[in-house]
Parts: structure tokens; C-alpha cells; sequence
């Protein structure tokens, strides 16, 4: 288990330095400059010139690249252009509250959508089977942005029950902030339901075709004992490697809800620095993004043996 | 009945409960004044890492020694009086007695020599330095103080824009600053200034918080631009960072907002009939136009140009674009200058036959011109795509490319492009409005009118103060720019603020920035 563990760790230091050389590369590749930016449209050039140097931007580009690097081997980001901050504690604020978000949401989809598709598996080409499918199929469909919108007029604007606008972190008025995450978490739960439903449904149909669920059926098993125990844990592997996916890439930010909701995550850092050019922080970002994949799939597959024994990690 | 003499425990009791009970009045009892921001600010730094949200969150919390006035005047600010010696090279002060800093500390001829040597220190990064050395405005040669409330600055020659240059509002209006606002190895720390707000809880991304200053030396003169009266009127202002619109508006509908600036055009209608929100149009100085690269091979015939503009109605874009809000101007000068005169009001006329006769001269035969043009600001691209639909009726071929504003600035500062539907920010000096335009592209590719003559005209404006001398050559320096055609200036839009009906006392300017001293909540 171990060995597996540094064996898979040892393989995320590649990944991770190919993603560092495309992210450097691709975000010198977008046109812009962030001290023009910085500047607007008034920049007297000698003053530009400057800053630049200042920035270290003067430099030639694979110079910039090594310089990165070994700054990022010590674990150092660099610092933002825009504020001058360092970019590693600012991922990391803004990505306590992405984080809260996803988990809570993907958590909460999960167990809504798991149970939701083994019930529809279970009554398959029934109506509640229909309406199941039907109801997963709108919520995929229907945009984050303007379910978000819809909630925040109907609960924040219309009903008045939930604020609209900022933001209040756990640590200092634990009832604030969960006044504040609820439209976030419904916004973002009611998409993920329609993804994870239907797989859950899929993977369940599959397992109860299976000979093992008919020879317990015949035994005289209690349907609930067949589904809970037979078919549930069986389906489960498949949505579970989803959830790790749905995981991964949520958890680099989640741009819309956190623009929609004003919320200070990491997706609404990612854009903002995106489009100020601030090269440091957007590399950091997709760095850090790109670490949160394969450390969250990393344990989705640590996590397989306790859904199928089956499957070893050793 | 028997009444109990109330024990020491119960005493203690009613007191806890009492002190419980009124907690909660005492923090009703503050005045909190909730509004809006699109972007965080860069810095508390004013002048230095900035950009127009800084500058406005800034000018609550420090002032300079002279301030625009809501006509673009400059008025005394922390400085009372001044007086120009007859070389025109030597301002002397005369700064105003009992001004206190926010940690209580007066404010000194010292402290003024102080803050205005940090600017001048190329280490600060001031964004204005470059105003001060050989190639800006004048170079400042020296800076004392005659006496304990005087300070003299003398300049290496003698400029109109001297004071213009301290008070504008991104050089952090040339702020007086207490030395505390840095640490012993000069790093800023935070604006110790004189404004009537002091800096309160700044988290980023989400709020900056700004308190009412209770020491706060108000000037007497009614309020006006960044001078006059600034009294605060609420006890605290918290600038909400809400990037989204639509965010921002339900915020303002379901009173979690108290006031929102930069209010997106399409939004004024719906606001309009909202019993419980009041609107704040004002007239801004920003510029929005189509500029014209005038070394491109095909629109250097100035022929082909002129034919654009000819076949443009630009009212009828205005009022599309602006929902009647703002008014159609071809002028370099924004319709609030007090330089705009009747000069500036002649522009170009839509004539289709003269434009299609032009193009035929030119031997123009439906080329494609690329036009470049951003989603940031939606009446730039609505602009644009006006301006391409009526040029098509003149037979001009009109293709626009949609970049984000930091690639579209790129191209713009290296003159890379053959047309661009482009905003400039706010100029407060009308000297200014055209020193944004003109330049020689060969040093300078960003300026879009390389014209010698009219580069003289504007170096003369600079250098004298004579309001009537100076009214001349703007109206030659206008009277070029259109037969010149280097771009075609269509409006110079307004700034929308949306308020709710309890917020009393305020009132939009020219520049745009929102104001909340002399805003109080009812």
C-alpha cells in the first residue's frame, strides 16, 4: 500500500513539471501585457519600461522559465503582479472557499443522486423512473450562471430569506456563512445531481442484471437487502470515479457561481487574473489546479478496495 | 406583598442583561453605507499600484494640496491659498491651519516637504514621476519651506498643468501623507492621510471598509469635485467587491446595497420604474470613439476617413447605444469642459453622397477595414458594430474583430491595428484630452494624431495659463482633429449611479468617481 502510495506520488512530479512548462508557455502565449494593464491607457513608455524590469518581464522568456522553477522547486509561487502578494497563501485562502463549496455540494449531490438512480434503475421504464431521468436531465441542462441568478432573485430579491451579496468564513460567524454558502451549494448541487444521477442509474442497471442480485432475489432476499447490499456497493465504483472527476475539476474553481454569488474563490481569482495578466498568479493557479486533480484521483483510487475488494492497490 | 431587596447575584444579572440589550442598539445605532465596486482595489497605496477603483476608494481617506472642482477648475484642498511668482516658476502654499492627520497628529509644513519628497523618490513608483522629469510637464528643482506654514515649490520652467498634474486623481492626487502610513525602511504600510474617512478592514476580494474620521477638518466652501465640504455623514462605508452586474443590481433591489456606480446602460430602464431606488445620471469626461491607424496603407488617405465619418449619424448611435443618456459629440474635448465652446460643436454630418464620392476619389473599392473592439465596455462593441452597419450604406466594408481589453490595449499601445472602437478614461485638463491623442507615432505608436503643427499648438496650451489665449487654440487644435480625421470621437457617455431612496446627498461629477462624504442614510 505504501509502495503503491509513493509509487503514485513519484508519478505526479512528471505530470506536474510537463503541466508547469505548458502553463508558463501557453499563458505567455495569450496577448496582453500586464503592465499595460497595470498602466491603462495613459502609460508613458519609459515608466512601462520600468516596471517591467522591475517585474523581471524584461527578461528573456526560458530565463523567466528557470527562474520560475526554481523558485517553485522551494515551493515558492512567486508574487502576484497585481498587489505584489505571495501567490501560494493567496491560492490557498481563496481556495478554502472554493473548497467548502464543492465538498458540501459534490457530497451532498452524491448521496441525492446515488440513491435517486439506484430508484430509478430499480423501477426501470416506470413513470418514477421517467420522472427521475427527466427531472436529472433539466438540471444538467439548465446553466449555472442563471440557476444561480433565478435563486439569488427568487430567495435574495423576492422571498428576502437569504443575503445576496459578500460573504462570511466559518471561522467568524458560523450561522452568517451558512446563510451566505446556501444558494452557492444549491446552485452547484442541483447541476452535479444530473450528472452523478445518471451514471448512478446506469451502473446500477448493469448490476442488477447481474446473475449474483438474481440468485439473492431467488434465495428470498428482501429487495431492500438486495439493492443496499448487493446491488448498491457494486454500482457505486463507477460514480465514485466519477465524483473523483467531478471533484477534481471543481475544485480548481468553480468561475461562475463564485462571479454570480461574489464568493473570493479560486475560479473567480483564476479569471480576474486572467485578464489583469498577472502571470504569476495564473500560473500558480492551473499549478495548484492541476495538483488538486491528481491528488483527488489519486484517492478515489486508494478508496476502491472499500466499494470492491476486488481491486488491490498493492 | 412583600417586595425583596433584589440580591448581589440578581443585580449583576439585570446589569449583564441590560448591557446585553443595549449592545445591540449601540451597533444599530452605526451608519453603515454599503455600495459596490467591480474589481478589488490594487493597493492602499494612492497614486502608486492603482488603477480607477483605487483612486476612488483612495480619495475618501487622503487629499492633496490642491483638488478638482466639479467644473475641472482646480480649488485649494489642504492648501488654503497660493500664489505664482512672475517667472511662473515658483508656487508658494499657504497651508491650512488644523488640519489633523487620522492618527491625530497636525499637519506641518514638514509633512507636506515629506510626502512630496516620497513622491518624487523613484522608489515610491509614483505613477505621475515621469510628469516631473525632463520629458514631462517641468522638473521640480526644489521644495522648502519659507516658513512654518508655507511650503514653495519651484519648477525648471513654467508649465499650465502644474497643478492640474498634483491634483489628478490617478498620481493619488499628489496626497499629504503622515509619515506613519510607512514603516522605518520605507515600506507602505497603510494611508495615514487627512480625508474624512480613515482606512477601516480591507479583505480582499470581498470589502474595503472605511470609517468616518471624528477629527476631520472640513473646509467651509460647499462641496464640490474632490474639495470643498467634506464632511462624512455616515459612520462607515463598506466598498462590497460584486464583478457581476446582475449581482450588483439584486443586491441594490434586496436592500443589501445601499448605492451601486458604473450601473451597465441596458439596467437604467428597469431601475427607472423601481418606486424604491432613485437614479444618478451625470455627464462624464471618458471618451468613446473609433480610432484610425493614419499609416495603414489603405485609411492614410485621409479621403477614405473623412468618408467613414461622413457616413456615420451619430446621434442616432448615441441614443442607440446610450438610451438617450448622453449626447452626441466629435469633439477631443468632453461636453463638461469649460472649454467646450461653440467651436467644439461642429462635427460631422451624415452625408452619404459626399462620403460614397470621397471613396470613389480614393479609388476605394470595398476593401475590408478591420475593425477592433472589446466586450469589457458593452458600448464600445455596440459602437462599433453601429459604425459598421451605417459605413456598409456608404459601401465601406467594415469586418470587427472582438479581442479582451488587455490583448485590445496591447495592439492600441503598439499602433497595431487599422481601426479600433476604443474608450479613454477621464481627462480633467483640456490640454490633457488632446496630449492623450497627439504625439509622434515613430517614438510614441499608442497616439493616433502625429500632426507637427498641431503638436505646437498643444505645447503653447501647456505652457500658459490665460483662459482666453488657451480657448483659441483649443478651438484650432479642434478644428484640425476633424478635418484631420486621426479618429472619429462619437460621445463621452455618463456615469449612472443607482441608489436607494434612503441615501440623501448624492450627487455624480464629471470624472465619474462616486463621492460619499456629504451622503447621509435616512
Amino acid at each position: 500500500m505504501l509502495g503503491y502510495l509513493a509509487r503514485r506520488l513519484a508519478m505526479t512530479i512528471p505530470t506536474l513539471l510537463l503541466v508547469a512548462v505548458a502553463v508558463f508557455t501557453l499563458v505567455r502565449l495569450i496577448p496582453g501585457d500586464p503592465v499595460q494593464v497595470m498602466l491603462g491607457d495613459n502609460a508613458d513608455p519609459a515608466q512601462a519600461a520600468q516596471l517591467r524590469a522591475q517585474l523581471g518581464l524584461d527578461q528573456p522568456v526560458p530565463l523567466q522559465f528557470l527562474y520560475w522553477l526554481g523558485k517553485l522547486a522551494t515551493g515558492d509561487l512567486g508574487h502576484s503582479i497585481t498587489n505584489n502578494l505571495p501567490v501560494l497563501p493567496l491560492i490557498l485562502e481563496r481556495f478554502q472557499v472554493s473548497a467548502t463549496i464543492v465538498l458540501v455540494a459534490v457530497g451532498l449531490a452524491a448521496c441525492i443522486a446515488v440513491v435517486a438512480g439506484l430508484i430509478a434503475a430499480w423501477k426501470q421504464n416506470s413513470a418514477l423512473d421517467l420522472a427521475i431521468i427527466g427531472g436529472a436531465t433539466l438540471l444538467l441542462s439548465i446553466p449555472s450562471f442563471w440557476l444561480g441568478l433565478l435563486l439569488l432573485l427568487l430567495f435574495g430579491l423576492k422571498l428576502k430569506w437569504l443575503p445576496v451579496i459578500g460573504y462570511v468564513p466559518f471561522s467568524e460567524d458560523g450561522w452568517q456563512a451558512m446563510l451566505f454558502m446556501v444558494l452557492p451549494i444549491v446552485t452547484l448541487t442541483a447541476v452535479e445531481i444530473g450528472v452523478l444521477t445518471r451514471m448512478a442509474r446506469a451502473a446500477s442497471i448493469e448490476v442488477l442484471r447481474l446473475e449474483y442480485v438474481t440468485h439473492a432475489r431467488a434465495k428470498g432476499v428482501p429487495e431492500w437487502l438486495v439493492l443496499g447490499r448487493h446491488v448498491l456497493p457494486n454500482a457505486f465504483a463507477p460514480t465514485w470515479t466519477l465524483i473523483g472527476l467531478v471533484l477534481g475539476h471543481l475544485l480548481g474553481g468553480i468561475a461562475v457561481i463564485e462571479t454570480v454569488f461574489t464568493l473570493p474563490g479560486l475560479g473567480r481569482l483564476l479569471v480576474d487574473s486572467i485578464f489583469a495578466r498577472d502571470y504569476p498568479v495564473v500560473q500558480g493557479c492551473l499549478l495548484f489546479t492541476a495538483a488538486i486533480y491528481v491528488v483527488v484521483n489519486l484517492i478515489v483510487d486508494l478508496c476502491y478496495p472499500l466499494f470492491d475488494p476486488r481491486v488491490a492497490v498493492a | 406583598m412583600v417586595l425583596r431587596r433584589p440580591s448581589r447575584g440578581m443585580m449583576v444579572g439585570l446589569l449583564a442583561l441590560s448591557v446585553m440589550l443595549a449592545a445591540p442598539l449601540r451597533a444599530d445605532a452605526e451608519t453603515l453605507l454599503r455600495t459596490r465596486l467591480n474589481a478589488d482595489i490594487r493597493s492602499t497605496d494612492p497614486g502608486t499600484n492603482r488603477d480607477a477603483n483605487t483612486d476612488g476608494v483612495m480619495a475618501h481617506i487622503v487629499e492633496g494640496l490642491v483638488a478638482f472642482r466639479d467644473d475641472t477648475s482646480i480649488g485649494p484642498m489642504l492648501a488654503d491659498s497660493w500664489t505664482v511668482s512672475n517667472d511662473g516658476k515658483t508656487y508658494s502654499f499657504h497651508l491650512r491651519q488644523g488640519v489633523k492627520f487620522h492618527n491625530g497628529a497636525g499637519m506641518t509644513a514638514d509633512d507636506v516637504i515629506w510626502s512630496l519628497k516620497r513622491w518624487l523618490d523613484p522608489a515610491t513608483q509614483w505613477r505621475c514621476l515621469s510628469e516631473f522629469s525632463a520629458t514631462g510637464i517641468a522638473q521640480i528643482q526644489k521644495i522648502e519651506a519659507p516658513d512654518a506654514k508655507t511650503v514653495a515649490i519651484t519648477l525648471d520652467r513654467p508649465t499650465a498643468l502644474f497643478l492640474s498634474t498634483l491634483a489628478r486623481p490617478d498620481c493619488g492626487q499628489t496626497a499629504i501623507i503622515h509619515r506613519d502610513s510607512v514603516g522605518p525602511d520605507g515600506k507602505w504600510i497603510a494611508p495615514v492621510g487627512t480625508g474624512p474617512f480613515k482606512l477601516g478592514e480591507w479583505k480582499r476580494g470581498q470589502y474595503v471598509d472605511l470609517v468616518r474620521f471624528d477629527g476631520y477638518a472640513a473646509r467651509s466652501e460647499p462641496r464640490t469635485g474632490y474639495t470643498g465640504t467634506k464632511i462624512a455623514q455616515v459612520d462607515r462605508i463598506r466598498f462590497n467587491v460584486v464583478p457581476d452586474g446582475s449581482a450588483a443590481k439584486a443586491g441594490l433591489l434586496s436592500g443589501s446595497l445601499d448605492a451601486i456606480s458604473n450601473l451597465a446602460i441596458p439596467d437604467v430602464e428597469d431601475l427607472k420604474t423601481r418606486p424604491d431606488v432613485q437614479l444618478s445620471i451625470t455627464p462624464a469626461l471618458g471618451l468613446t470613439g473609433i480610432l484610425f491607424q493614419t499609416r495603414d496603407p489603405l485609411l492614410k488617405d485621409v479621403r477614405i476617413r473623412r468618408a467613414i465619418a461622413l457616413s456615420l449619424d451619430t446621434p442616432q448611435i448615441i441614443d442607440a447605444v446610450m438610451e438617450g443618456i448622453a449626447r452626441a459629440n466629435n469633439s477631443a474635448l468632453p461636453i463638461g469642459s469649460p472649454f467646450y465652446s461653440e467651436v467644439e460643436t461642429h462635427g460631422y454630418t451624415q452625408n452619404i453622397a459626399e462620403a460614397k464620392k470621397l471613396l470613389a476619389q480614393s479609388g476605394y473599392h470595398g476593401q475590408p477595414i478591420k475593425m477592433i473592439a472589446n466586450k469589457r465596455y458593452s458600448y464600445v462593441f455596440d459602437s462599433a458594430v453601429l459604425v459598421q452597419a451605417m459605413a456598409q450604406a456608404a459601401g465601406i466594408n467594415i469586418e470587427i474583430e472582438v479581442l479582451d481589453w488587455a490583448a485590445q490595449l496591447d495592439r492600441y499601445n503598439r499602433g497595431d491595428y487599422q481601426s479600433m472602437a476604443f474608450v479613454y478614461s477621464p481627462r480633467l485638463d483640456p490640454s490633457l484630452s488632446f496630449e492623450m491623442l497627439m504625439g509622434p507615432k515613430a517614438t510614441q505608436p499608442r497616439k493616433v494624431w502625429d500632426d507637427p503643427e498641431a503638436q505646437r499648438l498643444l505645447q503653447e496650451s501647456m505652457m500658459i495659463d490665460d483662459k482666453a489665449k488657451r480657448q483659441l487654440l483649443f478651438d484650432e487644435l479642434h478644428r484640425r482633429f476633424i478635418d484631420d480625421v486621426p479618429m472619429i470621437v462619437l460621445f463621452n457617455g455618463a456615469e449612472i449611479a443607482a441608489l436607494r431612496n434612503n441615501v440623501k446627498g448624492f450627487a455624480g461629477w464629471l470624472f465619474g468617481q462616486p463621492r460619499f462624504w456629504g451622503v447621509s442614510l435616512q
